[in-house]
């Protein structure tokens, strides 16, 4: 089983990125996620990065793309902590309720498949 | 009692005319006082009143689990009515600033030649910008990212507009403009502050359950007055406008957006230069605009005109779109060049005055209470009724309502769709936060009361 995200029914809100890094480190902060939103704000065109133990995943507007360890991503700008050096996702084994990231996205991007 | 789950304990004092910062730290007192948002801000006000201060504070709950806790909230007297206003700041501008390190900045003073405020990693540094001073805000907005090498730099920026102090130049949120209807572009400008760049990597800790409890609001909100609603176009007919918008808005929208952990995605993103169906990233660079602005987007629709592209001549201006507007509709413009022109003259018009009507072109009834607030938010709840919000006067629960917003640090607009957030549950979520066994409801009232009050004197 791995994350899936379905890329068009994301608004940008980035909860699903704090409430990734709050399962690791019970803090409030962007960084130590699995998940990394990415946005090229003037052309509105956003999606979410998963890193997953042997993939990339790219959710993107047109269409999810899944990378290999050693691809590129063309067009990639800055951020924050780049996702290849993220914790790759764990899918939130050990939480009761299951993956913060669904539970806290409001508008069902995320789902575990 | 506990600070450290709300705030990271940093007030920045930006003195402008000397070209320096300090920092104060955020006391357990004041908090226990003044909560956050617009409350501190004006303690904040009151102390460095001498100094003509504009103050940017964040919420209690903003950066935080909390939904919808993206606020920040500018402060100041108004360069339009010349009394305290206080602006709603959504987007990121909230979040960005808190985990940069501050909670809140007090601005004093002028500088005597174009500088901006770079805040990151618990630094503020006070650079020159003479390198976009004349330039349009997505000029500037993107000479910033490049100069200091980030594209997730969030900003706060005027146009040529706010510089040549013009009464409705705004201040704006990124390349978008902002809910800022009290004309704070023109005291950026007066203060040659060009631009507030943030980049936040911070964090916040969290008390136990909160994040379970805010989940849980959460799914009540999405469950409630905003279930099968979304965007700007379903606010339309519950606000009185003209409903011939609904499908101009709905035809032109590429994307809806929401700002930081919002469960309503207001902002609506146009597409005019390509297709709105257009998906791909190798698109047009710059294919239109994000709004949230429904007043300005109305007001440019009744004038005959693409609404969305006048916006997008207004946000590079740095002009508050619907005060600009009700200035062209009593010029008799009726086409986009000819609205081109004179909002070019609009920003370079220094004794322009805005027009003492509301933006809102529909019924609005509030009290002069309300004026404190951003005519920019609607008027009126916009799914439930107001006694949903509050009983008495519907007037007086808008205005107490926004009041709540702006302390938490929740978007006001949200505050007006999702009656589920009562006060009884932001007083059980303070205590749960804060570990604050002693904050109560009584206490709530009398601070919104006091804000209130003290804005209006």
């Amino acid at each position: 089983m791995d994350l899936k995200v379905e890329p068009l029914k994301c608004t940008g809100c980035r909860i699903c990125e704090f409430a990734c890094n709050f399962h690791y480190d019970g803090s409030i902060s962007p960084i130590g996620s699995s998940i990394m939103f990415y946005r090229e704000e003037k052309k509105n065109y956003y999606g979410l990065m998963v890193k997953r133990e042997k993939s990339l995943l790219l959710g993107r507007p047109e269409g999810e793309r899944i990378l290999k360890p050693g691809e590129q991503i063309e067009g990639a700008t800055a951020s924050s902590k780049p996702i290849l050096l993220r914790v790759a996702c764990d899918r939130c084994t050990e939480e009761e309720e299951g993956p913060l990231c669904i539970r806290a996205c409001p508008y069902g991007v995320l789902s575990m498949e | 009692m506990e600070i450290m789950n709300n705030y990271t304990g940093t007030i920045l004092i930006a003195d402008l005319a000397r070209g320096a910062c300090d920092t104060e730290e955020l006391s357990q007192e004041l908090v226990e006082q003044a909560l956050g948002g617009a409350a501190i801000n004006m303690a904040l006000y009151e102390k460095y009143k001498d100094k003509d201060p504009l103050i940017i504070g964040t919420g209690f709950f903003t950066a935080t689990f909390f939904p919808c806790s993206n606020l920040a909230v500018l402060t100041g007297k108004s360069p339009i009515t010349g009394k305290i206003g206080h602006a709603p700041l959504t987007w990121q501008a909230g979040v960005e600033l808190k985990l940069a390190g501050f909670d809140f900045v007090v601005l004093c003073g002028a500088s005597d030649r174009p500088v901006r405020l770079w805040l990151h990693d618990g630094l503020s540094d006070i650079n020159d910008s003479q390198d976009i001073w004349g330039a349009d805000v997505w000029e500037s907005v993107d000479k910033i990212r490049e100069v200091y090498g980030d594209d997730m730099i969030q900003m706060l920026v005027i146009g040529p507009a706010g510089e040549n102090r013009v009464s409705i130049a705004q201040v704006s949120e990124n390349y978008w403009g902002s809910k800022d209807s009290f004309g704070f572009g023109a005291a950026f400008g007066a203060k040659k502050l060009k631009a507030i760049a943030m980049r936040g990597l911070g964090s916040l800790e969290v008390a136990e359950g909160f994040f379970q409890k805010c989940m849980e609001l959460k799914n009540e909100i999405l469950n409630g007055a905003i279930k099968g609603k979304a965007g700007l176009k379903d606010f339309i007919e519950p606000l009185g406008l003209d409903v011939a918008i609904k499908e101009k808005v709905q035809s032109a929208t590429h994307r809806l957006n929401a700002c930081y952990n919002c469960p309503y995605p207001c902002y609506t993103f146009f597409k005019y230069r390509e297709a709105p169906t257009a998906l791909a990233q190798t698109g047009v660079a710059d294919p239109g605009c994000l709004t949230a602005g429904l007043a300005g987007l109305a007001r440019f629709y009744a004038l005959g005109i693409d609404a969305p592209q006048a916006m997008e001549i207004c946000f590079k201006a740095g002009l508050q779109p619907a005060a600009a507007a009700q200035i062209l509709e009593k010029k008799g413009i009726k086409d986009l060049a000819a609205a081109e022109a004179a909002l070019r003259e609009c920003a370079a018009d220094s004794t322009l005055k805005a027009d003492a009507a509301s933006p809102w072109p529909c019924p609005v009834s509030l009290p002069p209470e309300a004026g404190i607030f951003s005519s920019a938010v609607p008027p009126q709840p916009v799914f439930a009724p107001a006694s949903a919000f509050g009983q008495g006067d519907a007037g007086l629960v808008w205005v107490k309502r926004q009041a709540l917003a702006y302390i938490i640090g929740m978007c006001p607009i949200f505050a007006l769709l999702a009656p589920e957030v009562t006060n009884d549950r932001v007083v059980e979520l303070v205590r749960m936060s804060a570990e604050w066994d002693d904050f109560n409801k009584e206490t709530l009232d009398t601070i919104i009361e006091k804000l209130i009050k003290q804005s209006m004197s």
